[in-house]
């Protein structure tokens, strides 16, 4: 593949990557948003096939693997599991108005933009827009954290903003070496273990939504 | 023999915490305890003696150098400390039904996971490593955390993990694009390693390592506490178990500002030192500035030391701000002050907590009148976290003056001073009651037991002694650990 096909190709992935992360901030129910997550963590992992074939760099077809087993697939498969097992009647519980949220995405999105492009010569050397889609993605998944009342929510926008990440560091730098790929997604699977944890835990003991408790302050 | 310890260290503290899993008897896991910080503390002893005279120390992505080897000797020290603290803290927690009997030995084994993370998090020379060791110790400690299980325990540990891990995600995303200015000059190879980094740091492209400081420091600024990224601290300082909270505050939240240390100096060798120092400099003065009517209106004794820390690690930051070698000299030794002090004053609480059996400060009064020494050791610990002469903290609050003052900061200055003796006020006025008048009803009656109180002795004259003089050889290490971020 010639480097303009690689670049179209990602700019295309990186449009996608977008749409999904609107899917996620306007998604009505946490079943659809956990789709859209798994939906784009496929997208990464399309990503980084299509860099590997590129580059010839070998470690990326490991990392597009891996994502896609674990992010793409075993991690919406836990959500999904908790989803039916809490048998959550309340849906996403946005802390301010879904249209709300999307406008201010919309905000984001321009400045991650208008960031890169303050950057000028730098961002020529670096694969297409992966850098603006790269920022606002990890952005707007802090954006759906903030807004959003529920703990799977929550969990859903930490795993968006990795995905942020993960985007940029695969066309930014044809990926971070191998061992510390493979060290962060161990620390993603340990933190998400835990928190479901904590979720099963705090709904036997109070039926509560662990975000939604609210006694310390302060 | 230096490279040796380097990968036996982080080994001992993860060997520990496997060990501790196969036996429940009380006395057996806190022998294990005491012990592995022992070894661990003389072996790092044994390893700062080796850098002292050989120089820094790599082996793969590990590497040791002065600046390391400040925020190692802390936390030796702490955990050591903490060890000898837990015995009798321990017992008195089982005998009142704080902790499960049955759960002790997970306790233990997540307390040296804890600090083998935070072992490897100080050790590591590659940025990707040091990434995955603080999300490691992000990880740990939130178990710890809500290790009570109590719905405010698990409210405060999700509250911390997802603050946290969403904050050090922006910190990998600062980790990235410093890696690519890097790749951009040296290639793949080694681009990760902070060392290498620093050696081709002038040449690297100042508007990305820019854009990359700033998210850093967002990143790890959550983590190290900065407001007003510090939500997850108060609760977290105040739900989880003593030791946890002495070892978060003493250490964890230090080891996030070692870390922005580190990218300081690259993104100082890369774009000048005055952007990083500058925003340092914000960060710092929000924190003091934002922790202040919290001390003053507190009622809860550990969400008091929490929004303290938050004060302390401004202080830091404000020193790194002030930069420059009287600046970064005095933040590196307010890390080590700050660490004993606030480990010593969590502790002092902890007893004072489980004498009273309430954390509310109305409730703890006439402290001195049941139990003289612990007062007089968290009277102590108050009078050093006030800033009062002739305190370890004392010291490290004027050098950090003396370094603003030498670069003529006087707004930066002014609201500094005027937060200290605020906070002097305040935190005098709650300590005060607690410690003299009249015991109420709740006071516990009993004999004050050796174990908590040894270890709180062994902190509060590293305070004493701090604060009269600083050790010739430490003095020495601190220089040179400046020199390192200074060059």
């Amino acid at each position: 593949m010639n480097p303009e096909t690689v670049q179209t190709i990602i700019d295309d992935l990186g449009a996608l990557l977008l749409f999904t992360m609107i899917l996620i901030i306007a998604a009505r129910q946490i079943s659809h948003a956990i789709h859209a997550v798994a939906a784009q963590s496929l997208l990464i992992a399309i990503a980084g096939a299509v860099l590997a074939t590129a580059t010839g760099n070998e470690d990326l077809w490991v990392i597009a693997g891996v994502t896609l087993a674990i992010k793409a697939i075993v991690l919406p498969w836990v959500l999904h599991w908790v989803v039916r097992r809490l048998n959550v009647r309340r849906e996403i519980e946005p802390v301010i108005a879904i249209s709300a949220t999307l406008a201010l995405a919309v905000a984001v999105v321009v400045m991650a933009f208008h960031l890169s492009a303050s950057l000028g010569p730098v961002r020529q050397a670096i694969t297409g827009n992966a850098l603006p889609v790269g920022i606002a993605l990890t952005l707007l998944g802090v954006l759906v954290m903030a807004t959003r009342m529920t703990a799977l929510t929550q969990m859903v926008g930490l795993f968006a903003s990795e995905n942020g990440i993960f985007f940029t560091a695969m066309a930014v730098t044809q990926g971070m070496p191998l061992i510390i790929e493979i060290g962060v997604i161990l620390d993603v699977i340990l933190a998400a273990l835990v928190m479901t944890i904590m979720v099963l835990r705090v709904r036997s003991t109070v039926d509560a939504d662990i975000a939604d408790l609210d006694r310390l302050r302060g | 023999m230096a490279r040796t310890l380097l990968w036996v260290l982080p080994l001992i503290p993860t060997i520990t915490a496997l060990l501790m899993l196969t036996t429940r008897a009380r006395r057996i896991l806190s022998a294990i305890d005491v012990g592995s910080s022992a070894v661990l503390f003389a072996l790092t002893l044994v390893l700062a003696r080796e850098v002292a005279t050989g120089g820094p120390q790599a082996l793969g992505v590990l590497r040791v150098d002065d600046l390391g080897l400040v925020f190692l000797l802390l936390l030796v020290v702490l955990t050591l400390a903490v060890s000898i603290y837990t015995v009798g803290w321990l017992r008195q927690a089982v005998e009142v039904g704080n902790m499960k009997a049955e759960h002790l030995r997970s306790y233990f084994a997540l307390m040296h996971a804890f600090v083998a993370t935070i072992v490897v998090t100080v050790l590591a020379d590659n940025l990707g490593v040091l990434w995955i060791a603080m999300e490691g110790t992000t990880i740990t400690s939130a178990v710890l955390i809500g290790y009570h299980g109590h719905q405010h325990g698990l409210e405060a540990a999700w509250k911390y993990i997802i603050v946290t891990t969403i904050g050090i995600s922006f910190g990998l995303f600062g980790t990235v694009l410093v890696y690519a200015a890097a790749t951009g000059v040296m290639g793949g190879a080694g681009a990760m390693n902070w060392s290498a980094i620093m050696k081709i740091a002038p040449m690297l492209d100042p508007g990305i390592v820019r854009i990359g400081f700033v998210f850093v420091m967002v990143g790890y600024g959550t983590k190290a506490g900065l407001a007003p990224m510090h939500l997850w601290l108060p609760d977290a300082h105040s739900q989880a178990p003593t030791p946890v909270s002495a070892l978060l505050s003493g250490i964890l939240i230090k080891c996030a500002l070692l870390a922005i240390i580190r990218f300081q100096a690259i993104a100082a060798a890369a774009c000048g030192p005055a952007f990083p120092a500058e925003v340092l400099l914000v960060f710092g003065l929000i924190s003091i500035v934002v922790a202040t009517p919290f001390i003053l209106v507190q009622q809860d004794i550990k969400r008091l030391l929490g929004y303290s820390s938050i004060e302390h690690v401004g202080i830091i930051a404000l020193g790194l701000g002030f930069s420059g070698s009287v600046g970064t000299y005095g933040a590196l030794l307010h890390v080590v002050n700050h660490g004993v002090t606030k480990a010593l004053a969590f502790f002092a609480a902890g007893t004072a907590i489980a004498r009273y059996g309430s954390r509310d400060i109305h409730v703890i009064r006439g402290l001195f009148a049941v139990a003289p020494i612990g007062a007089t050791l968290l009277m102590l610990a108050a009078l050093s976290l006030a800033a009062v002469a002739p305190f370890s903290i004392f010291v490290s609050e004027l050098t950090v003056l003396r370094a603003g003052i030498g670069r003529g900061h006087w707004v930066a200055i002014a609201i500094f001073l005027v937060m200290v003796v605020v906070i002097f006020a305040g935190l005098l006025h709650h300590v005060g009651a607690m410690v003299f008048g009249e015991p109420t009803a709740a006071a516990g009656r009993q004999a004050e037991a050796w174990s908590p109180l040894f270890g709180m002795l062994m902190l509060a004259a590293m305070i004493v002694l701090f604060g009269l003089t600083i050790p010739a050889s430490f003095g020495g290490l601190l220089q040179r650990a400046t020199e390192v971020v200074v060059g």
